[in-house]
C-alpha cells in the first residue's frame, strides 16, 4: 500500500516532484521574506536607539508604530 | 473612517492577521494534502497524474488574481495617487511572478505524463509565458528605476498593457485549438469537475489564498517599517 501511495501508478515522480517543488519554493520566499522583514525591523530599532534620548522620546511617544516595533523586538528577545 | 487606515493601525491589524494565518495555516495545509495526496481519486484517464492539478490550478488562478488586483490598483493609483497603493502593487507583485513560475512548473510536470511532452508553444502555455515576463518587467521597474513618481507610471503602464494578456488567458483554450484542456470549473453554468476532486482543489485554493495572504502582510508591513524609517527623525 505504501508503495502504491508513492509510485502512483507510475506517476509518482511527476507528482511528488510538483508537490516538492511547490513546498520547497514557498518555504524558501516565505524564509527570505521574514529575513528581510526582520532586517528592517531590527535597522529600524537601531536608528531609534542611536536618536538623542529627546528625540527618541518624542518619537515613541507618537509612533505607535515605533510603539509596537519595540514591543515586537522585546518579546522576540 | 480614515482615520482607521492610518499606518498604525494598519500596522497592528497585519500583526494580528499575520498571528491568526499562523495559527490556523498548518491545520489546513495537513487537510488539504491529505485530500489531494491519498483522499482524492485518480481521473480514469489522466490516473494519478491529475493530482499534480491541487497545486497548479490555484497557483494559476492565484497568478491570474494577483496581476488583476495589480492592474485596478494601477488605475486607481494612476487616477486617484493613492500612495498605499503603490506599497500594495509592489507587496502583491512578488507573490503572483512566484504563483505563475509554480504554474508554468507544475503544468510542465503535469503535461509530459498528460500529452507526452513537457512544453508546446500554444495558446494556453504561451499566454501563461507572457503574463511570466510581465511580472518580471512591473518588478525591474521597482528595481531598476529610483524616483517614485516615474515608477508609478511606468509600473501603471506595465500593468495596464500586461492586463490584455488576462483575457486572453482566460479564453485562450476556447478561441483557439489548443493541447491544454478547456475549464473545468465554471462560476456560472455547471462545472464537469466530479465533489470528489472539487473539494481538495477548494481546500488547496485557501492553503495557496493563506499562504498569498501571509507573504503579502509581511512584504507590506516591511514596506510600513521602511517608511518609518526614512521619517524617523521627522516623528
Amino acid at each position: 500500500m505504501i508503495i502504491k501511495f508513492i509510485t502512483m501508478n507510475g506517476h509518482g515522480i511527476y507528482v511528488w516532484f510538483s508537490f516538492s517543488i511547490v513546498f520547497i519554493s514557498c518555504a524558501v520566499f516565505y524564509l527570505k521574506t521574514r529575513k528581510t522583514l526582520r532586517k528592517y525591523e531590527n535597522d529600524f530599532l537601531v536608528d531609534l536607539q542611536n536618536l538623542p534620548a529627546e528625540e527618541k522620546n518624542k518619537a515613541l511617544g507618537t509612533s505607535k508604530v515605533a510603539q509596537q516595533i519595540l514591543a515586537t523586538n522585546s518579546k522576540m528577545n | 473612517m480614515f482615520k482607521f487606515f492610518s499606518s498604525s493601525n494598519v500596522y497592528s491589524l497585519i500583526q494580528k492577521l499575520i498571528n491568526f494565518i499562523n495559527s490556523i495555516f498548518f491545520l489546513i495545509l495537513i487537510i488539504g494534502l491529505t485530500f489531494a495526496l491519498h483522499l482524492s481519486p485518480p481521473d480514469y484517464v489522466q490516473g494519478d497524474s491529475v493530482r499534480i492539478m491541487y497545486v497548479h490550478v490555484p497557483a494559476a488562478w492565484l497568478a491570474l488574481a494577483c496581476f488583476s488586483s495589480i492592474t485596478f490598483l494601477s488605475i486607481l493609483n494612476f487616477i486617484f495617487k493613492i500612495r498605499n497603493f503603490y506599497f500594495i502593487n509592489k507587496s502583491i507583485a512578488p507573490i503572483g511572478l512566484l504563483f505563475t513560475c509554480l504554474a508554468i512548473i507544475t503544468g510542465s510536470l503535469w503535461g509530459q505524463p498528460t500529452w507526452g511532452t513537457w512544453w508546446v508553444w500554444d495558446a494556453r502555455l504561451t499566454s501563461m509565458f507572457v503574463l511570466m515576463l510581465f511580472y518580471v518587467f512591473y518588478i525591474l521597474a521597482f528595481k531598476l528605476l529610483r524616483k517614485e513618481e516615474l515608477i508609478i507610471k511606468v509600473s501603471s503602464i506595465i500593468a495596464i498593457i500586461g492586463s490584455i494578456n488576462i483575457p486572453i488567458i482566460k479564453y485562450s483554450v476556447e478561441w483557439w485549438t489548443t493541447l491544454h484542456q478547456p475549464a473545468s470549473i465554471k462560476i456560472i453554468g455547471s462545472s464537469s469537475i466530479h465533489p470528489a476532486m472539487l473539494l481538495p482543489l477548494l481546500v488547496m485554493l485557501l492553503v495557496f489564498l493563506l499562504y498569498g495572504a501571509l507573504i503579502f502582510l509581511m512584504k507590506y508591513k516591511t514596506e510600513i517599517i521602511r517608511i518609518k524609517k526614512k521619517n524617523l527623525k521627522r516623528l
